[in-house]
């Protein structure tokens, strides 16, 4: 098969990549769906198209990031909103693992691995939008000069 | 937008075939481009003054008032 090389065309296959999205997107939201009404929220967990649902979902929550960053109008300093962002994190990760560790059901071990988790899934995003201001700022230098 | 490309592709005595070959696209996307219905991406407008032996300004400007 011979390669694409019409820049319309090309667009327009993006534009189709994009339907195709759509429309698959539906269908395994429909299909949990019906998981969710038969068999609950567990039976729902136990689909592996649950997974590729949430891995679709993430990839496309760390896609986002990187057009938010660049569409904030107010440059920040990316240090000083990493360190109040992981700070909140830490300060909101040490109050889930408190409670959760002084709940009968689940003792100290379970509080502070919840804590650690929590933790970490804040602080990749943190990491992330912290290194895409950086780049962004080196970006702007390279402009200016 | 409005255009030069078919007078210049006339005056080079192309036909938009021969054109789209040149550049790499589709009849269809040159005819397009002709009718304004389609905004060529800066790469491709050089590509089209090069293959027509023209300039962007001469083929592609257009005056503040016809924008």
């Amino acid at each position: 098969m011979k390669k694409i090389t019409d820049e319309r065309l090309v667009l327009r296959n993006l534009q189709n990549t994009r339907i195709v999205y759509i429309v698959q997107t539906f269908g395994i939201l429909c299909i949990l769906g019906y998981n969710l009404f038969t068999s609950g929220i567990d039976g729902m967990r136990d689909n592996p198209i649950w997974l590729v649902f949430m891995v679709s979902a993430i990839v496309s929550a760390y896609l986002s990031m990187s057009i938010s960053v660049e569409h904030e109008k107010k440059i920040r300093n990316p240090k000083k909103s990493f360190i109040i962002s992981t700070v909140i994190t830490l300060v909101i990760s040490i109050i889930i693992a408190y409670f959760v560790s002084i709940t009968p059901e689940s003792g100290l071990s379970v509080g502070i691995l919840t804590g650690v988790i929590i933790l970490i899934c804040f602080l990749i995003p943190n990491i992330y939008i912290y290194r895409l201001r950086m780049k962004q700022l080196i970006d702007l230098d390279d402009l200016e000069e | 937008m409005r255009n030069s490309v078919k007078v210049a592709r006339v005056k080079k005595d192309l036909t938009q075939q021969q054109l789209a070959d040149a550049v790499g696209i589709t009849r269809q996307t040159v005819s397009l481009i002709e009718k304004g219905k389609y905004n060529p991406s800066l790469k491709l407008c050089l590509q089209i003054c090069y293959a027509v032996g023209g300039t962007l300004d001469e083929i592609f400007w257009v005056e503040e008032e016809d924008f």
